[in-house]
């Protein structure tokens, strides 16, 4: 439902019954069934089969549901990872438009064999290496599969590859997520990243952490941020939400706007900033947003509690 | 040598090296210095570039090619890998002039285009034909002082399989660029040209050599902690060396582009650590809250046999300074 809303998107182990069993109740927007790297080679099979259960057990508080399959296994995760219920498959390391091609293909054959509108299911290139980065443009125009939010460049697999120790004071990652994010725009797709919040520590289990990223992305528009630990779900989902403050002054623009159109004017001023069809525009975003936003935590509270119920 | 257990599995640290060179200090020194052989063996640096200068009213084809065989060999003597910085005007004569064998390799300043490297290579082509290099072995590095550079990066590093380095001349390109070379701001203001050239010459296999601002655009000489700070700043940004303005400059740099004993222990760590989890099925453990899982491990790999890869090379250089 509402798969825009992703203020908080976090990685789930299906393989650890603690982890995946409990997901429904933390409250995020979105859950990554993931195969990949937090998951032991030993256990990858394992995991695979138990992708299209856990997708009924993560949804169940009404979160959206992406699975993070295996670069060098797609053949074989695939297969266990396209089904209904799942809104985006997650392609790692992602570095040419001939592999996005191929993967495209077999989860469109899939789709049609699963009763799936073909071509619904997202499929996202997880930019994590410097040939990906500079082949985004590429990439992303290869397969004719929609695709709402884009972003990454930065992370643990692309300091790999710069060489690089991560947790500096300054962005690391300026050009790879800044490319991957106007890419993204050039596309009409929403970025996801692309700013710096220093984490010195490297911790990803600290709250203020994360009402801090949250509070930088806010700034800069973007809604979407991913989370490794429970303790990041709360302050990104409040932290990235449009507040009643914003929400009360969008309202003023707008009514503003307004009147200045019905007099002939395009430009004015309210409470001492201009208003113009820029605020406009961006006013009628947050409400936009507001309403998704009001939209999707709506459904996630009807969700949670017929799962309490159905629990109880 | 770093301490490491023999035992233990590097191989899924890949077959690439990372970085591609161990190439952590650069001095440039002049063919007409006369302490140019002392200079390049005292400094200890990883690689000498040589400049040469076209003399008015000289042969300067003539006396370069006289005196560049010499040169490469004084500059080489304490194990440095030489190369011979060249013009993109006139780059035929010059190239003719310089490259003899004894160079890993040219640096070309002026480029603006794709087609200026694949000039370049193709003349290379001709000379390790005619002059006895293997074929294939010379490197094509890249200073980059243009604002044609810089837009063209991907291209100019995909124009030849010889590409090897990115050079960012940080004083020319202010210039190039119309902007001011007194560092005067509190932020660097090439942060994103460095980070698109480094990303684009690791893209393609090669790396980036740069110092961090403001020591990267003034070249003041400053105390021991500024240099080792503006060290660890660019090789946090990833840069893999640096063309050092002052000799005092590479003992840092040899210093800090490279893992630290610290690093290093820290890496053993983290590859017990996880190995220890998988053992026990999990691919995703903690160390000090920080996550250690599958890209964490595969960069402890390999910055470990970095690490090695540099005590080798020191231990080369201490032989030839025996």
């Amino acid at each position: 439902m509402n798969n825009r809303v992703a203020r908080c998107v976090m990685f789930v182990t299906p393989t650890n019954p603690r982890f995946i069993d409990k997901a429904w109740t933390r409250g995020g927007d979105v859950y990554i069934l993931d195969i990949e790297d937090s998951i032991a080679p030993a256990e990858k099979q394992r995991c695979r089969t138990l992708i299209r259960e856990s997708i009924a057990k993560a949804n169940k508080g009404g979160a959206s549901i992406y699975v993070r399959i295996n670069k060098p296994f797609v053949d074989a995760d695939l297969p266990y990872a396209v089904w209904p219920g799942v809104d985006r498959i997650m392609l790692p390391k992602t570095e040419s438009a001939a592999e996005y091609r191929r993967v495209h293909d077999i989860i469109l054959k899939l789709e049609k064999e699963r009763g799936i509108v073909p071509g619904t299911i997202e499929l996202y290139p997880m930019i994590e290496s410097t040939l990906g980065a500079v082949n985004i443009y590429e990439i992303l125009t290869s397969a004719p599969r929609k695709l709402r939010s884009m972003g990454g460049g930065g992370g643990y697999d692309m300091a790999v590859n710069l060489g690089i120790e991560m947790f500096a004071s300054f962005d690391q990652y300026a050009f790879p997520q800044a490319n991957v994010a106007l890419a993204a725009m050039a596309l009409d797709m929403e970025p996801t990243g692309c700013v710096f919040v220093p984490n010195p520590s490297g911790r990803v289990d600290q709250a203020d952490q994360a009402t801090q990223q949250a509070s930088a992305l806010h700034a800069a528009g973007v809604h979407h941020a991913g989370a490794l630990h429970p303790n990041f779900i709360e302050p990104l989902v409040k932290g990235l939400s449009a507040t009643a403050d914003e929400i009360a002054w969008a309202h003023k623009v707008i009514a503003a706007f307004d009147s200045l159109t019905d007099e002939g004017e395009s430009v004015g001023m309210l409470d001492g900033k201009v208003v113009d069809k820029f605020e406009n525009d961006l006013a009628k975003r947050t409400l936009m947003w507001a309403a998704d936003c009001a939209a999707k935590d709506a459904y996630k509270v009807r969700a949670m509690e017929r799962a309490q119920e159905a629990n109880s | 040598m770093i301490k490491q257990d023999e035992t233990r599995d590097l191989t899924l640290a890949g077959d690439s090296p990372m970085p591609k060179y161990i190439r952590r200090s650069v001095l440039a020194l002049s063919i007409d210095d006369t302490q140019l052989g002392d200079k390049a063996y005292a400094s200890y640096a990883d690689a000498i570039i040589l400049d040469f200068a076209k003399k008015a009213n000289v042969d300067w084809q003539a006396e370069s090619k006289a005196r560049m065989p010499m040169a490469i060999h004084a500059a080489s003597r304490g194990a440095a890998e030489v190369f011979v910085r060249v013009g993109c005007d006139g780059v035929v004569a010059e190239l003719e002039s310089v490259v003899f064998s004894g160079i890993a390799g040219v640096v070309v300043k002026g480029v603006t285009t794709a087609a200026d490297v694949t000039a370049v290579a193709s003349v290379l082509d001709s000379l390790e034909v005619s002059r006895g290099i293997p074929r294939g072995t010379l490197e094509i590095d890249i200073e980059v002082d243009t604002a044609g550079a810089v837009w063209h990066a991907l291209d100019i590093a995909r124009a030849s399989e010889r590409f090897g380095a990115f050079y960012i001349n940080e004083p020319a390109l202010c210039k190039n660029l119309g902007m001011q070379t007194t560092a005067t701001l509190a932020f660097d203001p090439l942060e994103y040209i460095k980070s698109q050239l480094i990303t684009v010459a690791i893209s393609v296999g090669g790396q980036a050599l740069g110092m961090s601002y403001p020591l990267s655009l003034t070249h003041d000489k400053v105390d021991d902690d500024t240099v080792k700070k503006a060290v660890r700043i660019a090789r946090d940004t990833g840069f893999k060396g640096a063309l050092c303005a002052h000799a005092s400059w590479i003992k840092h740099c040899n210093a800090g582009f490279c893992p630290s004993p610290e690093e290093a222990a820290y890496y053993v760590k983290v590859i017990d650590v996880f190995a220890e989890g998988l053992k026990r099925g999990m691919a995703s453990v903690p160390i000090d809250g920080k996550m250690i899982d599958v890209p964490v491990d595969l960069r402890a790999k390999l910055y470990l046999k970095w690490a090695n890869r540099v005590q080798a090379r020191n231990e080369a250089k201490a032989v030839a300074h025996r």
